[in-house]
């Protein structure tokens, strides 16, 4: 296709591998053994596309999403982006690229400061990197989010799971970054603000030709939202692809079970045999 | 039907202090062997119907109208203390989040046997054979190890199986489910419903089911009540609510429901113009009566 030529990567990753100690069975004396959580990847994510990375809980999805971001730093392998390897560079060397990699989490609650309005949650980070910041700024995002001035003023506990996952966006477009990294930002709201959130995020990343790596283990959710789709399992990749390829033609056990465990709207008695 | 229901629920209307009525009318009835679920957005009032049956409302929110029979027992009528005794003998919860629902400081075994023997006055030898029984029946493999575990010791779908296995365990007739699987990643999700549909066939036990999610209502469900704003839309069999709702409201939580299967399907949300229609529809009732 026609895309594959025009879109180039905006991450490579190659030979990611990441472990974590494992604390409960820490010998007494000694460094605890290690537990690979990412067993060399390598994938690509690319630029203006949405890629979907699904997996069940511990298959290492949330862990490679905050590689990409650099929230983690990998045991090994590469992580370029836009052909330069970001996987070990120091704080200082990253902080220029943060404003670029921005991140929308899944509970809204707890990822926005409960004393801050939303205007204030809004321009705080604007003002970090020196993007303006001011109230008309916050204004302006709020309404690429679908949310109205009067919300400006609000603080977090006075709004619905929804707009506060509004105004994570919010937060996170105002920055105007290239990449955006999604995880389970649905997974915690009814289905009709899980569908408004959703097409939200699929019309801004649209509109700003922003690269997305959303994370769900919601396989629906995927294939209405994303371009492309990662399976992992246990920390490797089990397929990867296109979502029309992935979904018409799933190759891997896995991929078929997590397609046969949503529960679709429509009756089928004999869904659980 | 000639079955008399296990819970039924007359015209009950709930207020929180200050007079706004969180509930309006609901009636429902929940079957021996029957799976009710509740359906609706955030906020529509579904959970208050499960916390009004098993009296855990909160202080400011009281029911103010109708009835609720539990097994015969009329529980508006009862005083608290008779009424927690009547109810905790009855009804069991499986709650949303198995982390706060358990205590952490608390190994699981106590916290299935203590309510065995100190609410239903099993002894203690009874009461430990029926949580391994359970906890086997919910698939637990290493049972001795998950009584001598705290609820920190393991995962999510443990946890909720925990649960699910100590509130099957005293029999009851009938059984909250509020959200229990929200919280849990699809495959363990279907675990999950599959254990309920299994347990609760196996023993009859009537089952009052929480949800936003209408894939559920689908599957685990015989029938449904489609709440809006406090109010049932629609209370039909699930056969015919996904065959042919008959409430606009119903249709439009069926279409935001996400499916791979149908991409022609719009995935879209409520519309703002039918909640307004609703909302404008229900304030005119409440001006007429």
């Amino acid at each position: 296709m026609s895309v594959d030529v025009l879109t180039r990567p905006l991450f490579s990753v190659r030979g990611l591998c990441l472990s974590f100690p494992d604390q409960s069975r820490k010998p007494l004396f000694g460094a605890a053994p290690r537990i690979e959580v990412l067993k060399g990847l390598d994938l690509d994510i690319p630029e203006g596309r949405i890629t979907g990375i699904v997996g069940e809980s511990g298959s290492g999805k949330s862990t490679l999403g905050r590689v990409l971001v650099r929230l983690l730093t990998p045991d090994a392998g590469q992580v370029l982006l836009d052909g330069k390897d970001i996987a070990h560079l120091d704080e200082d060397a990253l902080r220029p690229l943060r404003r670029d990699l921005q991140m929308i989490f899944q509970d809204p609650m707890s990822s926005l400061n409960p004393r801050h309005n939303v205007a204030r949650i809004i321009t705080t980070p604007m003002k970090r990197y020196g993007l303006g910041g001011s109230h008309a700024d916050a204004l302006a995002a709020l309404e690429r989010v679908g949310l109205g001035a009067a919300f400006a003023e609000r603080y977090p506990h006075e709004l619905s799971g929804g707009q506060r996952q509004r105004v994570g966006i919010a937060r996170a477009i105002a920055l105007k970054p290239r990449f955006i990294l999604a995880d389970e930002i649905v997974s915690g709201l009814d289905v009709s603000s899980q569908a408004q959130v959703l097409s939200l995020l699929k019309d801004l990343a649209r509109d700003m030709g922003l690269t997305v790596a959303f994370i769900s283990h919601d396989l629906s959710v995927i294939r209405h939202l994303c371009d492309d789709v990662i399976v992992l399992n246990l920390g490797e990749i089990l397929e990867s692809g296109s979502v029309e390829q992935v979904f018409d033609n799933p190759q891997s056990e896995v991929t078929k079970t997590l397609l046969d465990a949503i529960p679709l709207p429509e009756l089928d008695p004999d869904w659980f045999d | 039907m000639t079955d008399r229901p296990t819970l039924d629920i007359l015209q009950l209307t709930v207020t929180l202090r200050g007079g706004r009525k969180l509930l309006r009318d609901v009636s429902l009835k929940v079957q021996p062997g029957e799976v009710r679920a509740l359906v609706g957005e955030s906020g529509a009032g579904k959970s208050m119907i499960g916390k009004a049956v098993l009296g855990i409302l909160p202080p400011n929110i009281k029911p103010t109208e109708g009835e609720i029979l539990l097994d015969t027992h009329h529980l508006n009528a009862m005083t608290p203390v008779t009424r927690r005794r009547t109810v905790s003998k009855i009804a069991s919860l499986i709650p949303q989040d198995p982390l706060t629902a358990l205590n952490p400081v608390r190994k699981i075994g106590p916290q299935i046997v203590d309510p065995l023997i100190h609410i239903h006055g099993w002894s203690r030898d009874k009461a430990r054979e029926r949580a391994r029984e359970l906890l086997d029946r919910v698939q637990i493999r290493n049972t001795d190890r998950v009584l001598q575990s705290y609820p920190h010791e393991l995962s999510g779908g443990m946890r909720q199986r925990v649960l699910i296995a100590s509130a099957f365990a005293p029999s009851p007739r009938l059984i909250v489910a509020d959200e229990p699987t929200t919280a849990l990643d699809v495959t363990v999700q279907k675990q999950i419903l599959r254990l309920i549909r299994e347990l609760q066939q196996e023993t009859g036990t009537a089952v009052l089911f929480v949800t936003h999610d209408m894939g559920v209502v689908a599957k685990i469900s015989q029938r449904v009540s489609v709440l809006f704003a406090g109010r049932v839309m629609e209370d039909a069999a699930t056969e015919d609510v996904f065959r042919n709702p008959q409430h606009p409201y119903t249709e439009a939580l069926i279409a935001a429901t996400p499916s791979y299967s149908d991409l022609n399907r719009s995935f879209s949300p409520v519309p703002p113009a039918l909640i307004a229609d609703l909302h404008a529809k229900i304030a005119a009732e409440e001006a007429a009566s």
